[in-house]
């Protein structure tokens, strides 16, 4: 090899910061694209109540997501009512809501509209079930990418009886229910 | 000079010791193995619907006489013609079948019918999503009517010598049509002069009948009732009972299905509590038809969709529950003061 075309430390160093430097931002352009959480299937949850309970985080990871389009705005809605309910209004007495997550919202007669202060949501998954039984399923637990801590071994996915906790990509975190064509409700 | 040998930890602690050590390490594992549980979650955490699915024997009024299996993919519609004949809907076929279930011919089709009727001179509908299909009784497709739109859902038809009329779940409207595939009028608009706020169909439950004597019924499920409309749309009267105990209809919009006895009473088939019961013409509860445990579909699990897809009524006065995941329809009679437990 000629001297010419020796290549001095300077040059290798500068090579080198520059492989790295691309190598950072092309990191820095594509976040997570390989990293995987967890996440639960909600065709499966059963709504034990464990996700409240099991999280390392108080309160839990998990909350409640609402699918609005899958959502029927009914007045009688059994996600947000206690079975039994003397009124069909907000207050606490008919709330099913152990925390008072859940909101009403009038939308004009007989339509109301849910939405659910995370803050306060713990992630039981009462209003879940009673969405699932008595309504469309439009309410559904997830587990909030950006709340939870990632541990390796998650401690609720070890403790769900249904197995619906999975390990996801980051990327595609969310596995609500919709009304995608072909998972639309069927009679 | 002998170097005296190197004597190990074993041979240091006396064998007692050891024997010690060895229940006590066993003992631990076994207090961390069986204690290391997380307690369940409290009741406030926990919807507990068992409660309401409790039916006392008292209350049912009528038992199961017959089962008839289907040997048909997703059921999905039921009617009963004139003649008596039974239809089954399904996946890619209609089935015919006599008084005890006997199946004595099969029609295929394109596709699972969501509803059906059988007019009465033998032509059948067919509720394909978003459009009728019309076949003759030999199972022969006539007519393919136009579409209802993209959000169509029909849900149910009912028709008699002129009228048929469709239910459509998606559009929350009932529609009338003649046998040509003509619409004649549209019926569920709002009309707050009359105090009517159209039909609230918050789920793919949207259910239409005549009753013994041809009054047409429509299922208001977000009103938790029945209306009785004239065929030109007007709404002549109803009832309506929301709640979870057992006289009322329960969840977000019930009953998903209804059909008509001799009698005038009316069956109702409920998903979220899955029963069914039936109500005489007064609208006060006769008595329960099929249990949740009837019908092996406890109300707690993951499924917002009933089991129950479909009810008629046979000549005979019987009461037949399309039952979708048993592949079967559970025919029912009432109970005689035989059959009552003390």
């Amino acid at each position: 090899m000629s001297k010419e075309n020796k290549l001095g430390r300077r040059d290798f160093i500068r090579a080198a910061a520059a492989v790295a430097a691309g190598g950072g931002a092309w990191m820095v352009s594509h976040p997570n694209e390989q990293a995987f959480g967890w996440q639960l299937d909600p065709r499966k949850c059963q709504q034990c109540g464990r996700c409240a309970t099991s999280c390392v985080l108080s309160p839990s990871a998990v909350k409640c997501v609402h699918a609005f389009e899958m959502c029927g705005y009914c007045d009688l809605c059994g996600g947000y009512l206690q079975p039994g309910a003397k009124a069909q209004d907000s207050g606490a007495e008919n709330e099913l809501c152990p925390v008072a997550a859940l909101k009403r919202t009038y939308v004009e007669a007989p339509f109301y509209q849910y939405t659910i202060n995370a803050d306060l949501c713990i992630g039981c998954g009462k209003c879940v079930k009673g969405c699932n039984a008595f309504g469309n399923g439009s309410l559904q637990l997830q587990v909030k990418q950006e709340l939870c801590v990632h541990c390796n071994d998650c401690s609720i996915a070890r403790d769900c009886p249904a197995q619906a906790y999975q390990r996801v990509p980051i990327a595609k975190a969310y596995m609500l229910k919709t009304l995608e064509k072909g998972s639309e409700p069927t009679k | 000079m002998q170097q005296e040998p190197t004597k190990g930890i074993s041979g240091r602690l006396p064998a007692r010791l050891w024997a010690v050590l060895t229940v006590a390490v066993v003992a631990l594992v076994v207090v961390i193995a069986t204690t290391e549980k997380r307690t369940e979650p409290g009741a406030s955490y926990k919807l507990d619907l068992k409660p309401f699915t409790k039916v006392d024997d008292k209350d049912v009024a009528f038992r199961q006489t017959a089962r008839f299996a289907l040997n048909l993919d997703d059921p999905s519609a039921l009617a009963v013609a004139d003649s008596g004949t039974v239809y089954v809907a399904g996946k890619d076929a209609v089935l015919l079948l006599d008084a005890e279930g006997h199946e004595t011919a099969r029609h295929a089709v394109k596709g699972t019918p969501d509803a059906m009727a059988v007019a009465p001179d033998g032509r059948i509908l067919l509720g394909m999503r978003n459009h009728v299909e019309l076949l003759d009784a030999t199972g022969k497709l006539l007519a393919a009517w136009k579409d209802l739109g993209e959000r169509g859902y029909i849900t149910s038809i009912a028709a008699n010598a002129d009228n048929v009329f469709v239910a459509d779940a998606g559009n929350r409207v009932v529609m009338r049509y003649d046998y040509g595939g003509n619409v004649l009028n549209e019926m569920g608009q709002r009309d707050l002069k009359r105090e009517f706020e159209g039909f609230v169909v918050p789920s793919p439950y949207f259910d239409a009948a005549f009753d013994q004597s041809g009054e047409l019924w429509i299922v208001n499920p977000g009103r938790h009732g029945l209306e009785n409309h004239r065929p030109t749309g007007e709404l002549v009267s109803s009832w309506y009972k929301p709640g979870m105990d057992l006289y009322s209809f329960c969840g977000c919009c019930n009953p998903t299905h209804i059909a008509f006895r001799s009698d005038g009473s009316v069956v109702t088939a409920e998903k979220g509590i899955n029963r069914v019961k039936v109500y005489a013409p007064d609208n006060t509860l006769i008595g329960v038809v099929a249990t949740p445990d009837d019908l092996h579909a406890p109300s707690d699990e993951n499924d917002s969709h009933s089991p129950v897809k479909d009810l008629a009524v046979d000549k005979k006065d019987r009461i037949l529950i399309l039952v979708g995941p048993m592949k079967a329809i559970l025919v029912y009679e009432p109970k005689t003061p035989g059959d009552r437990k003390p």
